[in-house]
């Protein structure tokens, strides 16, 4: 089975349990929303598929191969790249060079230190393209951390996609982000997207039901529902879980 | 091309220098001066550019210039050993002694990585003291340098020569270290001072990397340690222990961590400083101290950083504008500093007279520590200086600021 899959996934802090035994099945080349109440556990799913976090219980496969309780850069390396829903950038490096740390290990630029990072010829094709398709071109040279808010959410999904990887996770992209900028991203992660899984957190519904093809539900630690949009919004436990309080956004 | 102009010129200043300093005093400074540049940079490779500070870093010259020292020894038996190659056996010491204590070191970051080093450093000197017949215990161990086979008829004795021999590795570890900065190691050193958990999530392990990157800067800092066997011809459990450590802290950071250059201009300074001063009085490691701790508190970025910040003024031409406000500033920075030497000099000089020493001189004058008013003079220039510092400063900001925008 290609794509990602979660079986059973539990994670506990303590004597609190979080992650209460979610399932979640993704096709390959899916776009898929997790959507869900704050403190479903949304993030914390991420995290762990992610490996930020080891699992307690339950098994991730990520194109048939078993990627549970491996190490963030392994997770990477397999093929699956996130972002933050903290921005989680490198402030005093230059957009350019954030950019470029995010390709740089699927082109093959390990820890060299023999060879200059000019030398990398298609690495820095990648790092200007991504640049030109987040629209910050302009900010090049500009070092991260002294950007605006909205250049660095810009920034923070570029960082993620810019390695190539097949699988996506992006944590929350458009939050905070005025309704411009967010139509502007919508239309950024659908283009770069393309021909790749993405899975992302998103509480903007207009977004949700603009970009996924399948969405989940997330309430209480557990997948309460799970299908392409227009089952997901008439589902009855969906309504009274989390879509009480937004029914009238789905009318 | 423009990238090398750098180099061809302090190239060329570098065997210009000998010449303008030509006394056995030149020398020596300069020689202590490239032994300080190689030290800095390579410590700057882990604080400045890889985030990651290390309280133990002499412990890695100190153990490259020991295998050093033992090389030159050996040369001096009969094998053959030229002295201008000892800083590579410096280098193979301190990648040894990284790869030890890095292996621990660098699995931890921040704060947890600078407490183990300073552990390890503790641990380490204990150790030297603890196998005299290797170290040389207190007394250390010592050599001759004109003992090795002569090349192209040099035998490297004078201090000429050993020049030579210096400036040659610290020019070229300098240009071997900027060159780090542009590689891919480099580049994630700065990745991972800045954010070190991203950096897994792109497919790199952090610890890894802070390791490369620790002992790549212990072999730099070896390669320092066989400069200084071959420049002292003798090296002691001083050359390897905590204060050594805290001297390269100290003019890397004066010098500025957040370029490239800065910790050569600390290295320059600070040997300056301690040998300028040294022979003037004994407190120079207090001034050294107060300059240190002004730069931490005031001008964080070290005295690179506040050349960065006229940069764009003297490219927009305006550096004439910000003199009067900055010449403003003399007077109290003047009066402050003869202040706290006047303090400092008092204290040291009373201390002296306690101890059963004459009266003496105090900044060269006639000046007896023992009584009140010299220490109430200097106490009013302190604050006098203070006062007018605070005064001054606001207007010297403002106008760096108008000026740089």
């Amino acid at each position: 089975m290609s794509g990602l899959v979660v079986t059973d996934l539990r994670k506990s802090f303590g004597s609190l349990e979080i992650i209460k035994g979610v399932n979640l099945s993704i096709a390959k080349g899916e776009r898929h929303a997790v959507i869900g109440p704050n403190g479903a556990g949304k993030s914390t799913l991420f995290h762990l598929i992610t490996g930020r976090f080891p699992a307690s219980a339950g098994r991730i496969m990520l194109d048939g191969a078993d990627i549970t309780g491996k190490s963030a850069h392994d997770i990477f390396r397999a093929g699956l790249a996130r972002s933050f829903q903290v921005t989680s950038l490198f402030p005093k490096l230059s957009v350019f060079e954030n950019l470029r740390c995010g390709a740089m290990r699927t082109h093959g630029a390990g820890m060299s230190v023999l060879r200059l990072l000019s030398g990398y010829r298609a690495l820095a094709e990648q790092a200007e393209a991504t640049m030109e398709a987040l629209g910050l071109a302009h900010r090049r040279d500009v070092q991260a951390g002294s950007l605006a808010y909205a250049e660095q959410r810009a920034l923070e999904i570029g960082v993620a996609i810019a390695g190539g990887a097949h699988t996506i996770l992006l944590d929350e992209p458009t939050a905070g982000m005025s309704r411009a900028e967010t139509e502007r991203a919508v239309s950024l992660i659908r283009k770069v997207t393309e021909g790749r899984t993405l899975v992302m957190i998103e509480h903007d519904l207009g977004v949700v039901f603009d970009l996924a093809d399948r969405i989940s539900v997330l309430a209480d630690g557990q997948v309460i529902a799970s299908g392409p949009p227009a089952e997901v919004r008439g589902h009855p436990a969906v309504r009274s879980a989390y879509l009480g309080t937004a029914a009238e956004v789905l009318a | 091309m423009r990238r090398w102009l750098p180099w061809i010129v302090a190239a060329i200043v570098m065997l210009i220098l000998p010449h303008v300093f030509a006394g056995g005093f030149g020398l020596s400074l300069l020689n202590r001066m490239a032994i300080a540049i190689v030290f800095a940079l390579s410590f700057n490779m882990l604080l400045g550019q890889g985030g990651m500070l290390d309280f133990g870093h002499a412990i890695m010259l100190g153990f490259g210039g020991f295998l050093a020292m033992h090389a030159m020894r050996l040369a001096g038996l009969g094998w053959y050993i030229p002295t201008p190659l000892l800083p590579l056996v410096g280098a193979a010491g301190g990648f040894v002694m990284a790869l030890l204590t890095g292996w621990i070191a660098t699995r931890r970051d921040r704060t947890a990585f600078a407490m183990i080093t300073l552990g390890l450093a503790e641990l380490v000197v204990a150790v030297v003291l603890m196998f005299p017949s290797l170290f040389g215990g207190e007394e250390g161990i010592n050599g001759d340098r004109s003992d090795g086979p002569r090349l192209l008829g040099f035998d490297f004795g004078t201090q000429g020569q050993a020049y030579h021999v210096l400036a040659f590795w610290a020019w070229l570890c300098a240009l071997l270290m900027w060159r780090y900065t542009l590689t891919p190691l480099g580049r994630l050193a700065n990745a991972v001072r800045d954010n070190a958990e991203r950096v897994g999530f792109l497919g790199y392990d952090p610890a890894r990397v802070r390791f490369r990157v620790y002992v790549l800067s212990g072999l730099f800092a070896g390669i320092a340690g066989g400069m200084q066997a071959i420049n002292d011809e003798i090296m002691t459990s001083a050359n390897i222990g905590s204060e050594a450590s805290g001297a390269v802290l100290l003019m890397t950071f004066i010098g500025g961590i957040g370029t490239f250059w800065g910790p050569v201009l600390g290295a320059v300074l600070i040997v300056l400083l301690q040998v300028a001063l040294g022979t003037v009085t004994d407190a120079w490691q207090l001034y050294s101290g107060l300059l240190f701790v002004s730069m931490v508190v005031w001008a964080p970025g070290g005295l690179s950083g506040i050349l960065l910040a006229h940069a764009p003024v003297v490219r927009a031409g305006r550096l004439g504008r910000l003199l009067p406000d900055y010449a403003r500033l003399v007077p109290g920075f003047v009066l402050t500093l003869a202040g706290v030497a006047a303090l400092s000099e008092l204290g040291f000089r009373l201390e002296a007279i306690r101890g059963g020493a004459s009266a003496g001189r105090v900044l060269g004058l006639p000046i007896v520590a023992t009584e009140a008013w010299p220490w109430l003079v200097a106490t009013a220039l302190f604050l006098t200086g203070a006062w007018l510092l605070r005064r001054t400063f606001p207007a010297a900001r403002a106008a760096w600021q108008e000026a740089a925008q």
